[in-house]
């Protein structure tokens, strides 16, 4: 299941799915492209890339499954696939795919890729847990702060996975500054956000 | 609910001494070395099934015993819950091992699969400790539905 | 480049506070349940008990339903009779290596491709390996597995490791080709290569479970108490001798939940797809290769030549050498070869460890070699010292037992 690092999926665009370990990366991957990569409830399941193809729109996206990271400093194997992943695909998209059970573990991941300009989504994968623990996560203010779309969804049962499909092409890139300014509330009751080019879903 | 919680700690104090006793017959009867049956009951004097099973079974009973006090609490009566899946997953292996023992003719046969009553006589007793512990303990089954999450 | 840590996670606080609102949650039964499978006094008898049910059903299912219930029965009274009788000419070497021994009345001792081959590879180690899939499936995704890291992290630290190889150790027990694999996410190259090390040497894999099961039901605990014992001996003797540090980290502990069936049904039948398109060809082809070294004197040579060295050093019988070759190859072959050369129970046992230790298979050997020659060779030289002593020892501890 190992590509050519670096071979592309000709008329399409490649996406990255990036996140802590555990939170669902592969089997969301399984859910976009039919490929069985394996999916276990232990962190660190897939130790190295797999990818697949997500045909959508009359666009062809290369899929890209990788090992769970905390951060962008690689401290085993597996993590330094993921980060050389991503510096091999720096024109690619990103979904970075946070636990909503578990938001600010993920964000600091979150924050690294922001800083380093890659353009991107955010899934907000295991709503149903975040549900039933009665964890209550404003997607729409998130997606107003960070500034690129946030999609809250449940990979096991596959909700929200078309609602990502569809936003793929609105990926964008934002910045810090942008971040800390709609914060503190400078620009909060705007709903056009500067950095993003009309995503339509703010 | 007061009363409720203390039938059930003496309810369950009894299942869990009980437990533990017949956890601890099964190790002594593996260092005996003979089986022993009495009535229904069969304790078998291997090592695997005697003396490890046995250990479990113990466990499971001091798990309840342990659990016993404040039941109502859900740190309590977790334990009592862990005490009972110990006894379920042992009863339950050994159910599964007569079912696969009884599903196939014997070695001698000709045929395959096993007649109906051939099949049929592989549950007859007697049976092994944790298994006739088994219907007392799914009373503890009834309370996690009762009690759930809800209690504190 | 851009935010220190600090700010990044001041940024991150003040986020999730406007974003996210955790309305009054308790505990539930699952999650206690989930802090004491953790905690030793209460997770060490739930391991114990975990531990039982998988023998148990494993057991239950591969040895009394399917290999003696039905493939036993299937196989020496039907296959065998009916192979022998179709095949013509017995005195030539083809019959030899498809059909094997002409009278033999088991397919454990005819040992022909397609008696015992099939035999071997259908009858004993598939569904042995099936119901441990599924086992192993459970485990992976209930979310038991981290927390048998967990409960282990103190023992396994004494030998050099931290909690999370028992995830590698676990894997290797169903198949040791992921579990090499499964060793990138251990962080020193110290720890990778004492993993490594100690699965390909004493982590026997499902398969070659099966075939110990069938082949010496009654001495199988000797066998694994040996290879627990080699794994904590030579893990502490690994961490002592090689440099490199052995750091800490927090194990991440994911909530339990149900297996969704949909995803066990899809990894049960991957692993048993690759299980038939690679493991048993190897079998059937092992079974024709140490057939042909047969035919051709090769192995009655080098159990010749060997002989002093088995006979004297490691207590076996000279024709443990052909097992061994096979060992090269499958492991469970090997063990099956085993079962019918006449030896001591305690002889047995030894053979047995020995086909164990001794190399792993070339599946294992193939992925070792990806993830680095160097660790390869490192692990190849520590291997055959391991064999020397440990097989010595094995051998000496029965002489002081008066058994070997
Ligand atoms: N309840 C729930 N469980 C989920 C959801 N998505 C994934 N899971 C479960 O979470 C566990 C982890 O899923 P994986 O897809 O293996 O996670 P991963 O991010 O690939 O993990 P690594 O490969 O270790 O980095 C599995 O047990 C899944 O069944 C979800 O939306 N809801
Ligand atoms: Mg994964």
């Amino acid at each position: 299941m190992e590509g050519n690092p670096g071979g592309d999926a000709g008329n399409g665009s490649t996406v990255l799915l990036i996140g802590n370990p555990n939170v669902g990366k592969s089997m969301l991957f399984n859910r976009l492209t039919g490929v069985n990569a394996v999916v276990s409830n232990y962190p660190g399941t897939t130790v190295d890339f797999t990818r697949g193809t997500l045909i959508m729109h009359k666009k062809t996206y290369e899929i890209i499954d990788v090992p769970g990271t905390y951060s962008l400093e690689a401290k085993d194997l597996a993590e330094e696939v993921a980060i050389k992943m991503l510096n091999e695909h720096r024109d690619g998209v990103v979904v970075v795919v946070l636990d909503a059970t578990l938001i600010e573990r993920g964000m600091y991941l979150l924050f690294e890729v922001i800083e380093r300009g890659f353009s991107l989504v955010v899934a907000l994968n295991m709503m149903d847990v975040a549900h039933d623990k009665q964890i209550a996560v404003d997607a729409r203010r998130l997606q107003q702060i960070l500034g690129v779309p946030v999609v809250p969804m449940t990979a096991i049962s596959g909700e929200g996975v078309k609602d990502l499909i569809d936003i793929l092409r609105k990926a964008c890139v934002t910045d810090v500054m942008g971040i800390k300014s709609r914060l503190s509330g400078d620009a909060a009751e705007t709903p056009a956000i500067s950095g993003c080019t009309g995503c339509g879903r703010c | 609910m007061k009363t409720e919680h203390t039938a059930v700690s003496i309810y369950v104090g009894i299942i869990g001494m009980a437990t533990l006793l017949l956890g601890l017959a099964q190790i002594l009867v593996f260092a005996g070395g003979t089986e022993l049956t009495v009535g229904i009951m069969t304790v078998p004097n291997d090592f695997f099934r005697g003396a490890w099973g046995g250990l479990v079974v113990a466990f499971a009973g001091a798990l309840m015993l342990s659990g016993v006090r404040e039941i109502g609490d859900i740190q309590q009566f977790s334990k009592v819950v862990l005490g009972a899946i110990l006894v379920w997953i042992i009863a339950g292996c050994d159910i599964f091992a007569m079912i696969c023992e009884s599903i196939p003719a014997g070695e001698e046969a000709p045929a395959f699969f096993n007649s109906l009553p051939g099949f049929i006589s592989g549950f007859a007793p007697p049976y092994a400790p944790a298994v006739l512990l088994l219907p007392f303990s799914l009373v503890i089954a009834c309370l996690i539905r009762r009690w759930g999450s809800s209690d504190t | 480049m851009g935010l220190s840590e600090d700010e990044r996670w001041a940024l991150i606080d003040e986020i999730s506070r406007q974003t996210v609102k955790s309305g009054g949650y308790k505990q539930t039964l699952g999650d206690v349940l989930g802090e004491l499978t953790v905690k030793p006094l209460t997770g060490i008898p739930v391991a114990i008990g975990v531990l039982y049910a998988f023998w148990s059903i494993f057991g239950s299912f591969a040895g009394a339903l399917m290999t003696d219930g039905f493939m036993v029965k299937f196989f020496d009274r039907y296959l065998l009779p009916w192979i022998q009788g179709m095949w013509p000419d017995p005195g030539t070497w083809l019959y030899f290596i498809f059909v094997g021994d002409p009278v033999a009345d088991n397919c454990f001792e005819a040992f022909g491709v397609l008696t015992s081959g099939l035999f071997v590879a259908i009858g004993v180690v598939l569904p042995a390996v099936l119901i441990f899939y599924l086992m192993m499936t459970v485990l992976e995704d209930s979310g038991y597995l981290p927390r048998l890291a967990v409960l282990m992290d103190t023992f396994l630290h004494k030998i050099g490791l931290h909690g999370y190889a028992i995830v590698p150790t676990i894997l290797g027990l169903g198949c040791n080709v992921p579990a090499v694999t499964a060793t990138r996410i251990l962080e020193t190259r110290k720890q990778r290569f004492i993993m490594m090390t100690l699965l390909a040497i004493f982590v026997p894999c499902g398969a070659q479970i099966g075939i110990m099961l069938k082949a010496i039901p009654d001495t199988i605990g000797w066998v694994f108490l040996y290879l627990l014992i080699g794994y904590g001996i030579f893990g502490f003797v690994l961490n002592k001798v090689i440099p490199g540090s052995n750091p800490e980290i927090l194990i991440d502990v994911p909530p339990y939940h149900l297996p969704a069936w949909e995803n066990v049904a899809k990894k049960m039948w991957n692993r048993t797809k690759g299980f038939l398109k690679e493991a048993v060809p190897f079998v059937l082809f092992g079974v024709l290769i140490v057939n042909l070294l047969y035919l051709g004197g090769v192995i009655q040579w080098l159990s010749d030549a060997l002989a002093p060295l088995f006979v004297y050093w490691f207590g076996v019988p000279k024709e443990t050498t052909g097992p061994l070759i096979a060992a090269f190859l499958r492991k469970d072959l090997a063990v099956a070869q085993l079962a019918v050369i006449p030896m001591t129970a305690y002889q047995m046992i030894s053979s047995v460890v020995l086909v164990s230790i001794y190399f792993p298979c070339v599946a294992t050997f193939v992925v070792m070699l990806k993830e680095g020659w160097k660790e390869l060779v490192a692990a190849v030289g520590v291997l055959i010292c391991v064999v020397f002593l440990y097989g010595g020892l094995i051998h000496l501890i029965g002489i002081l037992l008066g058994v070997a």
